[in-house]
């Protein structure tokens, strides 16, 4: 076991990353509970904004419009998807809406394969401003970035549960999670409600792919598979409770951390989520009934 | 009688079908694509496997890659620490990874729909994360069997009636054959009607008397087997195994082209391998990225699961039928 200074590092680290995965695990969640879609192109949407915001850049756009850039492509690819295909696919179960977004993930990670090719061996990456400046606590470094990864996922979670707690369209999203049919004859203007929740959840699919970006690396493959991480948080929290999504974010971006500088386990800290994820889901489904409610079937 | 006819010559047909490619493809086709086709013969028994699952008992397993790569690895084991003969070593590849994929399997089948596709993908990518660190064997002791000091690699042999790749195309065509026939002999049969009855209706299929636990799992072992089976004809097929060739994200892919070729009928498994491993193959030998492919599976599985659930297998000659109706018709306005 290394000496505890070895970890401290890591532990700042470990929270930015969780900040991160727990901001894309409200976004799915919330998308969720608003249509019915598991967003599994959350990841490729956020790594193709965080492409372009990198060719923006090195075209010498300034720093804020790239971002901007990054945030708004995420935002229209995901809105478009849902726009055109959420209706389409309205009728259909869980798992045939889940499947039809690895459709979209395919696409985009076909495309990014073939614009911004890894073949000549170029590293690329994307530096924000906050890298620079920051503080230090005792001995460990932090830097604005991870501040702000951390920050954003708390800011995220607080606001999205205020959001569906007291606003109007946040009680529409909250009722349609119930029943969407039942939702449209109280007079709910559904299909608006759901293209909100399909907007919410690119912006924060640009975000996540712009700090992630940053904070691990700037490739196609690792951003777009990246969101498997966030989906182990969003499966501990059953895909309902916002809350939970986030504690469990935090841990698993904390423990995969941690276990970096444990020399036995370094090669394996990349199953954590996965671990995390199913260890959790076989103890929470011991007590599964087999009548299903409509919106498992 | 009628109907015995129409079986006696669809059989015919399927045999001669066999038959031509057995021998016709080896003689027409260059090395380039015999070896393709070779992989079109062991990834058609995995979209079968996968098929299955999907299409027969309607569980969606987005981990199968990680099941070939066990398959794979455990074949190479046993090849590499014994000279059993290569039938014996597929055979005890498919039921070792059959067991593996029971055990998996087990906890999972308490989960269902949604819920069952993300934890085969989070088992697919733990496994994928221990390969990485424990490696293929390439010789070396113990019981891994990997030593990264090694300088020549030997290869993993293939059965000696199949060590050049013409008779070793033919070996896994053979191989997928009796795995179809396998399959067929379970749909046709107790096993097929019960898995029909689960994916229409679980309660429903559970009042009626069947144990879905057990045709559940049922499925889950005979999928698991196919698939331990193939990897032990992948290990043969290329002869050098790296764990960066068995990446997550293949199961994905995977997943896409059997419900691009369909998964409600076997020749769907003969589509989607051919989707699958042809296609690159052959858009590689005219030059054009094999990004394009994934981005036309992925327009695929949008407009399959839009427009078409029984897949190209169903939709393409159905289409065929309505067209050739229309040509008639139109022959008959003008004649």
């Amino acid at each position: 076991m290394p000496p505890w200074s070895d970890f401290e590092p890591f532990i700042v680290s470990g929270l930015a990353l969780g900040g991160v995965y727990a901001l894309s695990g409200v976004g799915l969640v919330v998308l969720y509970r608003a249509t019915g879609v598991l967003y599994l192109a959350f990841g490729a949407v956020g790594a193709m904004g965080a492409l372009i915001a990198w060719s923006l850049m090195q075209a010498g756009a300034p720093g804020w419009l790239s971002w901007l850039v990054c945030v708004a492509f995420a935002a229209a690819v995901t809105l478009g998807y849902g726009v055109v295909f959420g209706p389409a696919l309205a009728a259909r179960g869980p798992l045939i809406k889940a499947v039809a977004t690895i459709g979209l993930t395919l696409i985009l990670y076909g495309a990014m394969d073939l614009l911004w090719t890894t073949s000549g061996g170029e590293a690329r990456s994307i530096t924000l401003p906050t890298d620079n400046g920051g503080f230090s606590i005792g001995q460990i470094q932090v830097n604005w970035t991870q501040v702000i990864a951390l920050a954003a996922g708390v800011v995220i979670t607080a606001a999205t549960g205020a959001f569906l707690r007291y606003t109007k369209l946040g009680t529409a999203m909250r009722a349609m999670a119930n029943d969407r049919e039942i939702t449209a004859t109280l007079g709910v203007p559904v299909r608006r409600v759901e293209a909100a929740a399909w907007l919410g959840c690119g912006v924060l699919a640009g975000v996540a792919g712009l700090l992630l970006a940053d904070l691990v690396a700037l490739d196609a493959t690792t951003l777009t598979f990246l969101v498997i991480s966030s989906l182990a948080a969003v499966l501990i929290a059953r895909l309902r409770s916002i809350a939970l999504a986030f504690a469990a974010a935090i841990a698993v971006g904390l423990l995969h951390d941690l276990l970096t500088p444990i020399t036995s386990l370094t090669n394996y800290r990349d199953m954590t989520p996965f671990v995390i994820a199913a260890v959790g889901l076989l103890v929470l489904s011991r007590h599964q009934v087999l009548a299903q409610s409509r919106e498992e079937s | 009688m009628r109907a015995d006819r129409t079986q006696l010559i669809r059989w015919g047909v399927v045999a001669a079908l066999v038959l031509f490619v057995l021998f016709g493809f080896p003689a027409f086709l260059s090395l380039y694509y015999v070896d393709a086709m070779t992989q079109v013969a062991i990834y058609s028994m995995v979209a079968l496997a996968l098929g299955i699952l999907v299409g027969r008992v309607g569980l969606v397993s987005l981990g199968q890659v990680a099941v070939l790569a066990i398959g794979a690895w455990v074949a190479a084991r046993l090849l590499f620490a014994t000279t059993q003969p290569y039938p014996l070593v597929l055979l005890e590849a498919g039921l070792i990874t059959m067991v593996a994929g029971t055990l998996i399997g087990l906890p999972a089948l308490r989960l269902r729909g949604l819920y069952l596709a993300l934890i085969t993908l989070m088992l697919a990518g733990a496994i994928t994360v221990v390969l990485a660190t424990v490696n293929f064997p390439n010789g070396g002791h113990g019981f891994l069997g990997y030593n990264g000091g090694l300088i020549h690699i030997p290869p993993i042999r293939r059965p000696s009636v199949a060590a050049g790749d013409p008779a070793y195309f033919r070996y896994s065509v053979i191989v997928a054959v009796l795995m179809f026939l396998l399959v067929l002999a379970h749909i046709r049969t107790r096993p097929g009607r019960a898995w029909a009855a689960i994916r229409q209706s679980e309660p429903a299929a559970l009042a009626a008397g069947i144990n879905t636990w057990l045709y559940k799992l049922w499925a889950f072992a005979l999928a698991s087997f196919i698939t331990g089976v193939a990897g032990g004809v992948l290990a043969g097929a290329v002869h050098y195994l790296y764990s960066i060739g068995f990446p997550t994200q293949d199961s994905i892919t995977l997943l896409a082209v059997v419900l691009m070729g369909g998964a409600y009928s076997l020749w769907g498994a003969v589509v989607a391998a051919l989707l699958y491993q042809f296609l690159p193959a052959l858009l590689n030998n005219w030059g054009v990225s094999a990004d394009w492919l994934i981005i036309l599976f992925g327009l695929g599985v949008v407009q399959v699961l839009t427009t078409a659930p029984a897949g190209l297998a169903d939709q393409v000659p159905r289409d065929l039928a309505r067209l050739g109706r229309l040509l008639m018709r139109l022959r008959g306005d003008t004649g």
